[in-house]
């Protein structure tokens, strides 16, 4: 059993990244399709200035998607990460304005306030729910609120505003019409990648999801990877806190209310499996493209409040229906 | 340490004491207020709280919620304080027509009843046959003073857009008419309309991309500051902060620089931190046997203006 599993895991593994290219292309045709029917259909729709707002609207929920792609994977969820982000955004507030710190210092502090809060949050998720083996649910929806209250009582609810010069200029940077925290947002796909596809812990991620009891009994530490992933996922918030941050200017313990459920959305659109086991970050890029470039063009395309929201309830819905064929197509041939 | 203890249990005794005071000779007052999430309410709970010390003569009980629109626990806090025999409920309701019924059954305990900030709905009063005065702002003048503003600064046929508040929540329904009327009135032109949830990061996205839409945009009325923040740095971003003029509703204090500089033209002050201490004198002067409140009492307002 357990040499069987050794030979067993790489070969599956690159059968699948097979597929999972298949299934990318497939995604990453629906975002043609509808980049098509924008650029038609809206005057402004691929002026480069709105292709910039594009990159940096979906900038934030990217990089909660990232974090999100890894816990997905091992069948396991995290709906805290939009309060995480709230959280790790009022603490490096609170960091940046310390009186008396110099500029630099305190954009230091403050970025390494804001991922070790969002660090922390993702692993006492990951402890708690890998060691008593609870449902990830239960348990990140009890951080949902922690972090949130946490939020809100560190800040006594105000707006932290007034940072320095330099680390608002980060957040509205753009490098040949790209914006930087879009850039940063891209590294972070790339390391995400790299990490899934090329590395042990990478392949133990999706033996987990695929079959935790096989992964255990070929005598891997299944509990550290466990918490790993949910670790990184609330390293992804707490970087998407500081990207918050950077890009509006104040620190608000309402900040990313519901982001958890766009980013579930990313990830789920861009083909990565509920159940674990199979999906891509490199998917998880373009479902995040698909929900930013839906957002921007229904609005270009004037459509009110009610229906853009009915739309893309209906492109969510169709996109996972889709997918579902595709994946059974592929098993099929 | 024993002087330590020795004062430790005098002021134990001496808030026992008090406790039995209060509860014989104050009028408990319950307060019911939205999130307390929001600045608004927060700012509005401590206004109150030293409202409570200086006075002196009343005890204070806070209930807040969750969100916005979590009606289901104030009608909870209603029915509690109805148990706990409050003598005053001073309530700022979730929702403008669900609390009617809870609040009738206040009256009928012989609670006096003060509605503020948000007004009960009034078709909804009438049916059920609740006679109840509002001691609240006219959020749809207030936008008006702020709309005027923006109207004043572009001239007649000035294009603009509305970034409104939650859809359905009372005071986002109010704002967005008295932005209304001010367009009307003073011949602007509206080029679009849009919520973003009361929400900074939103509206940044939804601003931005109105802009791409609507490149010839000379105004935006915000309907809280919030949402103005994220549209002041859409349009920073965008390279428009100088041609494109913003007012907003709120005034708080992370708007105070962008008034100083000018990024926002105008805000309007509903004095919130003394909304709720006003809603509770007057609730006292009625439980002193004072005459019933009937009508909508208006609270001060006041627009704000940028100092360049």
């Amino acid at each position: 059993m357990q040499s069987e599993m050794k030979i067993d895991m790489p070969a599956q593994h690159k059968k699948m990244s097979l597929k999972a290219i298949v299934r990318d292309a497939g995604i990453g045709i629906a975002l043609l399709v509808l980049i098509l029917i924008f650029s038609i259909t809206t005057e402004h729709f691929l002026a480069p200035n709105n292709i910039t707002n594009i990159l940096t609207q979906i900038t934030i929920n990217l990089i909660l998607a990232v974090g999100l792609t890894f816990v997905i994977l091992i069948a396991g969820i995290d709906l805290s990460v939009g309060s995480v982000l709230a959280f790790a955004c009022v603490v490096a507030g609170k960091v940046i304005t310390i009186e008396g710190l110099d500029a630099n210092t305190a954009i230091f502090l403050a970025v390494i306030a804001s991922l070790l809060a969002g660090t922390l949050c993702g692993l006492l998720n990951g402890l708690i729910s890998a060691y008593w083996g609870l449902p990830s649910f239960i348990i990140t929806l009890g951080m949902l609120n922690i972090a949130r209250g946490g939020a809100l009582h560190i800040s006594e609810a105000q707006t932290i505003y007034s940072f320095p010069e330099q680390f608002n200029d980060f957040g509205s940077a753009s490098l040949f019409g790209i914006p930087v925290v879009f850039l940063v947002a891209l590294l972070l796909v790339g390391i995400a990648g790299f990490v899934l596809h090329k590395t042990v812990f990478g392949r133990m991620i999706y033996g987990i999801g695929n079959n935790e009891e096989a992964v255990r009994l070929a005598g891997h530490p299944v509990f550290w990877y466990k918490v790993m992933a949910y670790t990184i996922c609330g390293l992804m918030a707490g970087i998407a806190g500081i990207v918050y941050m950077a890009r509006l200017n104040i620190s608000s313990p309402i900040a990313g209310i519901g982001f958890e459920l766009n980013a579930i959305a990313a990830v789920i659109i861009g083909g990565t499996s509920l159940m674990g086991g199979r999906g891509s970050v490199y998917g998880t890029l373009l479902g995040a493209f698909i929900i930013g470039v839906l957002a921007n063009g229904l609005i270009l395309l004037g459509l009110n409040d009610f229906m853009r929201q009915m739309i893309t309830g209906v492109v969510i819905i169709v996109a996972v229906v889709l997918d579902h064929y595709r994946e059974k197509m592929t098993t099929g041939s | 340490m024993t002087m330590l203890k020795n004062i430790g249990s005098l002021m134990l005794i001496a808030s026992l004491c008090s406790g039995v005071a209060y509860a014989e000779e104050k009028p408990v007052v319950g307060l019911i207020m939205k999130s307390l999430a929001n600045e608004f309410f927060r700012d509005m709970l401590e206004g109150t709280k030293e409202h409570e010390k200086s006075r002196g003569d009343y005890v204070l009980k806070a209930v807040g919620m969750q969100n916005e629109t979590d009606f289901q626990s104030q009608i909870n806090a209603v029915e509690n304080f109805i148990t706990q025999e409050v003598d005053i409920i001073v309530v700022a309701p979730a929702d403008s027509r669900a609390m009617i019924r809870p609040l009738k059954k206040a009256i009928e305990a012989g609670i006096v009843v003060i509605n503020f900030d948000v007004s009960l709905d009034a078709d909804a009063k009438k049916k059920q046959n609740l006679e109840l005065a509002f001691v609240g702002p006219d959020n749809r003048s207030g936008a008006k003073l702020a709309g005027v503003a923006l109207a004043n600064k572009l001239g007649a046929g000035g294009k603009v857009v509305i970034i409104e508040g939650n859809p359905g929540a009372d005071n986002a329904i109010e704002r967005k008419k008295g932005f209304m009327d001010a367009i009307e009135e003073h011949d602007l032109e509206l080029l679009a309309s849009s919520t973003a949830h009361w929400e900074t990061e939103e509206a940044n996205s939804v601003f931005s991309n109105m802009l791409t839409a609507n490149p010839d945009i000379q105004g935006v009325m915000a309907a809280n500051d919030s949402m103005a923040i994220g549209v002041i740095k859409a349009l920073e971003a965008a390279g428009r902060a100088k041609d494109i003029q913003v007012v907003a509703f709120d005034n708080i204090p992370a708007v105070g620089p962008m008034l100083a500089d000018g990024r926002l033209l105008a805000t309007v002050d509903q004095f919130g931190r003394d909304m709720a201490a006003n809603a509770i004198e007057k609730g006292l002067a009625v439980h002193r046997g004072g005459p019933e409140l009937s009508g909508w009492i208006k609270t001060d307002i006041k627009l704000v203006e940028a100092s360049k």
